[in-house]
């Protein structure tokens, strides 16, 4: 179960995970929502903000049917299927490969993604960076997606002043088909479990790291408790899906805490009772002969 | 008398006797009593030897008859004590009183009326009393012995309150199931160990009206009894006749349906509720059946096996198969729609289960009732639209052993494509790109005309932002900019459809959760597909194995005794797919096959069975006129002559046709050099009359040679086979050279997508290079040199199946080398590929399966229907270039078609007018909550229109108005074709879309459908 959906669905603000303990605040949603289903959002539902245009549009009548372009449609699947592999990997689907690390398309694009990554240990333990995933708008044919950190991480492979990730250096030239956005993610994860210090974009950082490991750690000590203290703050970029996080509050937490922990029990439930209700097959597994399940029914 | 009674009584109930001591109760009740006894005495020979049966003064009658009603009054008002009798009922057990009664009305006339009376009395006392009376053997045993007093010989009004009775008891004994045992008890007593009220309800089963249906639910009770109530469920199975009467009785029923129905119109294609009801006989056979059903709900599983297994041999076999092979269209048409409404209305897996398991395994004189069902989709009637609607009802059940035998199976050994394609069985289309392949298919004439969403959605605009970051400034919001340029329209009502999409996958991917298998192309294994199947051949015998090497045996010896030429020519083309079961030559959807073969080409289908036989003579007798045309069946055979005529032409035509889509795409690209060398040889524009007329000429020519020019102009393509030969020889050297060139079509369509859409869905080089790599030129070459050396020969090849001695792994391999992707899906698509001369509803219904299909999650299934870069074999015919000939098709016509613009747009319109009307009907029903709330989904879109004027119930309201009026038959269907086209492609394309994303299973993931 993955808390990702629970926390970017539910109107009720949640924790993404209960063993979280160095979060006294958590994620939340800012728009409630009504929708209390735990599914991805749906392209014509959510994703795809509908507007009233603000100038009348060009002869609509007209230029509708086949004229229309399906590229968007095509570009928003294709995201939409990068979340899904994200999801699968965050999941326990694949063990897991992802711990950690929260993503959410924006309200107002798909080819933005917030995103937060809680690091568990070594040297950045109890780090909460929040982060944001631009993807540029030829996806999948061209750069690589860039990942800027809200606030700039005393890191040798992040800007100390726009906060952005050296994505590129693993992704020298993104092949489509064969990169994924949750590879990103994977990346920006492991930047902080195993440090690279050759061509940094944080010279400081890395001579520190190479010369003056102390030192080193107590700025990223300091680094780390700086983006904690943040995180109560508004988000950077104004968007209905942002991430937002805020102070443990029982009236609202506290049920929703406990929804997510019942939540499992109940889903395996429905399974077994559906199960029995709808879908039919009389086919033995192993078998491709219809009706070799149960031979003491077999007409004949 | 006692009817009188009982209504004063009900009048002195009003009054109530509430605060009447119950000591003066008893003591009414003694004194009234005392003087019945005197007269009951007075009668009774036993103490008066004067006493002579029958000769009862009416007034003593009478005056028992107050009497009585009175003690029963009490009797009933009575209220017990905690457990215990009140003084009354207990007066009435000691003394015996409703024996003595019962007694007293056997030595008076035991008339209907008294039985009448008796049996209301019964009904009022067990319905009314306070107490429990039925726990008393006094009172029970007065009743057996007036219920089997009344079994047998009653008359009807006898029957209606005996019938009540029954009832009443029954719902009593549901609930309180003590009771039962007594009944049993009771029984044995009478001498027979028979559950008397049981047996008494089974001779109304089947009866119409009130009575029929009062039986049924009293059975229903006894029913829902025996499933806790082994006693109960063994007696009703061991010393009942209730399964076998209930099946026998649905084969009575049955008889006495309609064989023909009456004219429904055009649009009529299955029966609807609104139809049935109004057939007295169909009504009666639902009820049974629907009683049927229920009984397999709710009872023991003995019963439910019994019952299943009589319905099976005793109205499935016996009547339902032989009715399915009657000798008029008419007749069988009518028994199609008999069974596709039964399918529909049964619920229980088990009875379903029987049901299908007849469709797909029971044999009718040597062939599989399914084989039978589909070669006739492909026939010139109404019977192909309800046998379509019969097939679109199966599909829709979701069931895998439907799917498996239907489609699945043959798509199990993964020979249909090329052996390097089987690792792209299971892959995601991450990017579109099959869908963006689907949607270029649009023809481009289709563009014009109206826009096909409707006008509340012309206000709704999607706007595509992006996300702009601007560098070095982490700390400003991104700006949100449109990808499309602002303001632009995007196809709205392909959100519908994706939304649809979504819905139906979703659906049918949750039923499939109890399926066996995932049919990834792993599992079940296709290598070992064939040796499971031979094995489990041998433990079972309705085996479908057993049906393919039927076929292909008599493939063999046919081809072998007859000269194809003169068989085929004295025979209709009745079936394209009746035969393309093994034999690879046969393979009429597969025109490439057909032309590789070269002298394969010769190899005749299988000798039909004698009902397929029986119905293509009336066939020709339609076609020749000498058969007493109704004029419905005018629009059929005109539609058979294209069909025909179509056939012929296909020959040389499909060869062109790729060419010609080669044509067109280079009119498009124009960089690509238009000279084909000599097998450019494409008719001079791609007129359909045009076409037809050089084709009528061609046969003409022919069939002056041939002396039996009638049936050869029915059914040209023989003889245009004949002379053609030697010509196609050469033809057939040049297309295998360039038959790979599937491929090279393929490549040129992506450049035509990469270079329209260059910006989101150009295709890379990368992709291109994964897509055809695999096809190393060697293993290419295998591929082909198996296909040639394979089909020539076909006919001297042993039935791989038929001769044991031959049995080996590799003679199965081999044989299962012949790609073939099963007789439903060739047939299907051959039907698509015709869809411009198919009507409009044919094509609905077309169109209404195939995404059904589509929907399904199980990646064999998806692969071969939307994947468009999975290179088959090139025998195999793919949706994707079927629906490419379509397109050709469509952008001929729209070049012959002066006024093509005008009348695609009046097609539209009347398309959309379909829709209105049937969201009229529909409105208040399905739609709704979804699309009302969502904001922008109120859009309606044609295709929906397929899905809500197939609702069952709502069929008629849509046929009110005429499609386009003063159109020739040929351009209507055609110009609707061409309506419907560009809509199917969104579909097909909304779901390749979806399943992109939904092919995970994700924990959970289903919890909200």
């Amino acid at each position: 179960m993955n808390p990702f959906w629970s926390m970017s669905t539910s109107s009720a603000r949640k924790r993404p995970e209960a063993d979280e303990k160095t979060l006294t605040g958590e994620l939340r949603t800012s728009p409630p929502r009504t929708s209390t289903k735990k599914q991805l959002p749906s392209i014509p539902k959510n994703t795809v903000p509908v507007t009233k245009p603000a100038s009348p549009a060009p002869s609509s009548q007209s230029t509708n049917g086949t004229h229309a372009s399906y590229g968007p449609f095509y570009l928003e699947y294709s995201l939409l299927a990068e979340l899904k592999n994200y999801l699968i990997c965050s999941t326990l689907v694949v063990k897991q490969k992802l711990p950690g690390v929260y993503v959410q398309p924006s309200y107002r694009s798909a080819l933005m993604w917030f995103g937060v990554i809680f690091i568990r240990h070594g040297l950045y333990q109890d780090g909460v960076f929040k982060f944001t995933v631009y993807i540029p708008d030829n996806y999948p044919d061209g750069d690589c997606p860039r990942l800027v950190f809200d606030l700039p991480v005393f890191h040798p492979l992040v800007d100390p002043l726009s906060g952005e990730l050296d994505v590129k250096r693993a992704f020298a030239k993104w092949r489509r088909n064969h990169n994924h956005i949750w590879q990103v993610l994977m990346y920006a994860r492991r930047v902080f479990y195993k440090i690279d210090t050759t061509s940094p974009l944080n010279p400081e950082a890395a001579v520190l790291y190479e010369k003056d490991i102390q030192l080193f750690k107590s700025k990223v000590v300091d680094s780390v408790k700086l983006c904690s203290s943040h995180l109560f703050d508004q988000p950077k970029i104004e968007d209905p899906y942002a991430i937002i996080f805020s102070p443990w509050n029982p009236a609202i937490h506290d049920e929703a805490r406990e929804k997510m922990l019942t939540q499992k029990k109940k889903s395996e439930d429905q399974h077994c009772k559906s199960m029995h209700v709808s879908g039919l097959s009389w086919v033995k597994p192993g078998s491709v002969q219809p009706f070799s399940k149960e031979e003491k029914m077999m007409p004949t | 008398m006692m009817s009188s009674g009982t209504r004063s009584r009900k009048n002195q109930q009003a009054l109530s006797l509430q605060g009447v001591d119950p000591e003066t109760c008893m003591i009414v009740f003694k004194t009234h009593w005392a003087q019945v006894v005197k007269i009951l005495e007075k009668h009774d020979p036993l103490k008066n030897t004067q006493a002579k049966y029958g000769a009862i003064p009416p007034d003593e009658a009478s005056t028992v008859q107050n009497y009585v009603e009175h003690m029963l009054f009490l009797l009933i008002e009575e209220q017990g004590k905690d457990a215990s009798m009140g003084p009354i009922l207990e007066f009435v057990v000691t003394e015996n009183i409703m024996e003595k009664l019962f007694l007293w009305s056997l030595r008076r006339e035991f008339t209907d009326e008294t039985k009448i009376e008796q049996l209301k009395m019964y009904e009022m006392l067990v319905t009314q009393s306070h107490q429990p009376l039925l726990h008393h053997k006094p009172i029970l045993k007065p009743l057996m012995m007036l219920l089997s007093s009344c079994s047998g010989t009653a008359t009807p009004d006898v029957e209606v309150e005996l019938v009540v009775l029954l009832n009443q008891l029954c719902s009593i004994i549901a609930k309180d199931p003590s009771i039962l045992e007594l009944f049993f008890h009771t029984s044995e007593d009478q001498g027979a160990a028979n559950f008397l009220i049981f047996s008494l309800l089974i001779p109304f089963i089947h009866r119409e009206g009130t009575v029929g249906q009062q039986a049924r639910d009293a059975l229903l009770f006894i029913m829902a009894l025996s499933a806790e109530n082994n006693v109960v469920a063994n007696h009703i199975v061991e010393n009942t006749y209730f399964c076998p009467v209930l099946a026998t009785g649905l084969s009575g029923l049955y008889s006495s349906l309609p064989t023909k129905l009456e004219e429904k119109g055009e649009e009529w294609h299955c029966l609807l509720e609104d139809d049935w009801l109004l057939s007295p006989a169909l009504v009666q056979f639902m009820n049974s059946l629907e009683f049927c059903n229920a009984v397999i709900q709710v009872a023991h599983p003995l019963i439910r096996n019994q019952l299943v297994n009589y319905i099976y041999n005793g109205f499935l076999v016996p009547v339902m198969a032989p009715a399915l092979h009657k000798v008029t269209v008419e007749e069988v048409m009518t028994t199609t729609a008999y069974l596709d409404l039964f399918l529909r209305s049964v619920s229980e897996p088990a009875l379903l289960k029987i049901f299908l398991h007849f469709i797909l395994l029971h044999q009718h004189e040597n062939i599989h009732i399914l084989d039978t069902l589909t070669s006739r989709i492909n026939t010139p009637f109404r019977l192909c639209v309800v046998s379509l609607a019969l097939f679109r009802t199966l599909i829709g059940l979701h069931c895998e052993d439907v799917m498996l035998q239907l489609v699945l199976r043959y798509l199990i050994p993964c020979n249909h494509m090329m052996l390097s394609q089987r690792w792209a069985v299971r892959e995601r289309d991450c990017y579109s790109v099959s869908a963006a392949k689907l949607l270029a298919l649009t023809p481009v004439c289709c563009s014009t005309g109206i826009t096909l969403t409707l006008e509340n959605q012309a206000k709704d605009y999607i706007l595509w932002t992006k996300a702009t970051h601007s560098a070095g400034s982490c700390t400003s919001p991104s700006e949100s900019t449109c990808i499309v340029e602002y303001g632009r329209a995007v196809d709205i009502s392909y959100l519908q459809y994706l939304w649809e999409a979504q819905a139906t996958i979703l659906q049918c991917m949750k039923d499939c959760r109890v399926w066996s298998a995932p049919y990834d192309g792993e599992a079940p294994d296709p290598d070992t597909f064939i040796q499971t199947l031979a094995e489990e051949n041998t433990k079972n015998l309705e085996q479908p194995m057993f049906r393919l090497q039927q076929r292909s045996s008599s493939n063999c010896s046919s081809s072998q005794m007859t000269p194809m030429g003169e068989k085929m020519q004295l025979e209709l083309e009745w079936d394209d797919s009746y035969d393309t079961g093994i034999s690879p030559g046969s393979n009429v959807s597969s025109p490439q096959a057909y032309d590789d073969l070269g002298s394969g080409e010769a190899q005749p289908p299988a000798e039909p069975p004698k009902h397929i036989q029986e119905m293509k003579k009336n066939a020709v007798m339609l076609i020749k006129g000498s058969y007493v045309e109704e004029s419905d069946f005018q629009d059929d055979v005109m539609i058979y002559r294209l069909c025909a005529q179509k056939d012929a032409q296909d020959n040389d035509s499909s060869k062109e046709e790729t060419l010609n889509t080669t044509r067109e795409s280079n009119k498009t690209v124009q960089s690509l050099p238009s000279d084909n060398g000599p097998l450019t040889k494409p008719q001079s524009d791609g007129d359909l009359e045009e076409h037809n007329k050089k084709n009528s000429s061609l046969t003409h020519d022919v069939t002056k040679e041939k002396p039996n020019q009638e049936t050869a102009e029915v059914h040209p393509r023989p003889n245009l086979e004949l002379k053609l030969s030697s010509q196609e020889v050469d033809h057939n050297s040049d297309i295998r050279l360039l038959s790979p060139d599937s491929e090279d079509f393929i490549i040129q369509y992506d450049k035509i997508i990469k270079e329209l859409n260059s910006n989101t869905t150009g295709l890379e080089e990368e992709q291109k290079l994964v897509s055809f790599e695999p096809l190393s030129p060697a293993e290419e070459e295998e591929d082909f040199e198996n296909f040639s050396a394979d089909t020539p020969s076909a006919e001297s090849i042993p039935s791989p199946f038929g001769a044991k001695e031959d049995a080996s792994s590799k003679h199965y391999s081999r044989s299962q080398n012949v790609p073939f992707t099963g007789p439903f899906i060739s047939v299907v698509l051959s039907k698509l590929e015709n869809m411009l001369e198919n009507s409009l509803h044919v094509n609905l219904l077309l169109i209404g399966i195939i995404t059904q299909l589509a929907s399904y999650p199980q990646p064999l299934l998806r692969s071969f229907l939307l994947n468009t870069n999975m290179v088959f074999q090139p025998s195999v015919r793919s949706l994707y270039q079927v629906l490419a000939s379509v397109k050709n098709k469509i952008e001929r016509f729209a070049s012959s078609e002066r006024d093509f613009p005008g009348l695609l747009m009046q097609a539209q319109q009347y398309l959309l007018f379909r829709v209105d009307m049937s969201d009229m009907a529909v409105e208040s029903l399905t739609k709704g909550n979804i699309q009302h709330n969502s904001g922008m989904g109120k859009g309606r879109n044609l295709s929906e229109a397929s899905q809500a004027v197939f609702q069952p119930f709502l069929g008629h309201k849509a046929k009110k108005a005429t499609a386009l009026p003063g159109i020739p038959m040929h351009v209507r269907n055609a110009i609707l074709a061409a309506a419907l086209f560009p809509e199917f492609l969104k579909e097909l394309a909304a779901l390749a879309q979806e399943h992109s994303i939904l092919c995970y299973k994700i924990l959970g993931e289903f919890e909200d459908c």
